[in-house]
């Protein structure tokens, strides 16, 4: 089945789609890369990089719900 | 749990704590797994089986009685939930998808019905039982229409993006759709019901204390604040419980579209 004959209905799905795997992606990101953060703070004894890698892991988890749904 | 709860000394109001709310004793002795939450749930699935039992079994082509009622659950169903999420595919899963929103459907309601009142989705295992279920069955889906590999080449390396992404991003596609989607689909149920039971407890528990314990001209009016917040609240709760139902079918049609067709 094409794009094309699927979209008169799958309009809603996607967005209904989009919200509701929000949350997840966003606590996906915060998981890995907060993860990541707090495990490069814990070896090098530092304090900056678990912040870090929340905002970036929100970042890219907003990247990923964009390039998924958003087009 | 009890550590966080203080118990309100004698002859004052104390708040339900959720260790008196949700830690029921087994109702026979000695038989510790059979509670009031396991009982309304076998009684709600008897309910829904007997329902739909007396609504499908001979349908008339002219519905009437308890087969109007169900088939306006069951267009509701598929209008909202199976066909903007399955599309073609829609009629297949609608025994599936009609099951588990009567299911939790009925097991929420019993938190307002009256005697019964408890949402038995309050107690997580009810919901992590039906969410596990709908992650084996789009685990199963997705590998036996993608394939293994591409089912899961598909959720983290969609087509279409430069090389270094993917390395970023594949690791949050796979803990998203693996360990928090099912999660999540669990837990807003649970959380949900919880909630809302604490809440009603919480100002039917006011009006009680405020107007038949302890009855004083300054505390009168807060009774019957309580008792028409109960009021209130019991109808919003049951605005709430029908959604979730709604959400928990539509959430369990997402993730199985998800697993038969690769996204775009």
């Amino acid at each position: 089945m094409s794009e094309q004959e699927r979209r008169p209905e799958t309009d809603g799905r996607d967005f209904a789609d989009a919200m509701w795997s929000v949350p997840s992606y966003l606590l996906a990101g915060m998981a890995v890369y907060g993860g990541i953060g707090w495990l490069l703070d814990r070896w090098l004894d530092l304090s900056a990089f678990f912040p870090i890698g929340i905002v970036l892991g929100l970042v890219l988890a907003g990247y990923a719900v964009y390039r998924r749904h958003g087009r | 749990m009890s550590t966080l709860t203080v118990l309100a000394p004698p002859g004052e109001f104390g708040a339900p704590t959720p260790d008196e709310l949700f830690t029921l004793p087994p109702i026979i002795p000695g038989v510790d797994w059979f509670t009031k939450p396991v009982l309304l749930a076998l009684f709600a699935s008897v309910l829904v089986i007997g329902f739909c039992w007396a609504a499908f079994a001979k349908p008339k082509l002219v519905p009437r009685g308890v087969q109007n009622v169900a088939e306006y659950g069951y267009m509701f169903v598929r209008d909202q939930v199976a066909r903007p999420f399955l599309g073609k595919d829609a009629d297949r899963w609608m025994g599936l998808l009609l099951t588990l929103f009567f299911l939790v459907l009925v097991w929420n309601l019993m938190g307002v019905i009256p005697v019964l009142q408890f949402p038995v989705a309050s107690h997580i295992a009810f919901p992590a039982v039906l969410a596990i279920s709908i992650y084996v069955l789009k685990v199963y889906l997705g590998v036996k229409h993608q394939g293994p590999v591409g089912y899961f080449k598909n959720m983290m390396f969609p087509p279409g993006l430069p090389k270094p992404i993917y390395l970023l991003l594949a690791p949050i596609e796979f803990l998203s759709n693996m360990i928090i989607a099912p999660f999540t689909h669990a837990v807003r149920l649970f959380a949900n019901m919880f909630a809302g039971h604490m809440l009603l407890a919480f100002f039917s528990m006011v009006g009680f204390w405020f107007l038949f314990e302890a009855l004083t001209p300054l505390g009168a009016p807060i009774g019957v604040l309580g008792v028409i917040m109960t009021i209130v609240l019991t109808g919003f709760e049951m605005f709430i419980q029908f959604l979730q139902a709604f959400l928990f079918a539509m959430l369990a049609a997402m993730y199985i579209n998800g697993a038969l067709h690769a996204d775009h």
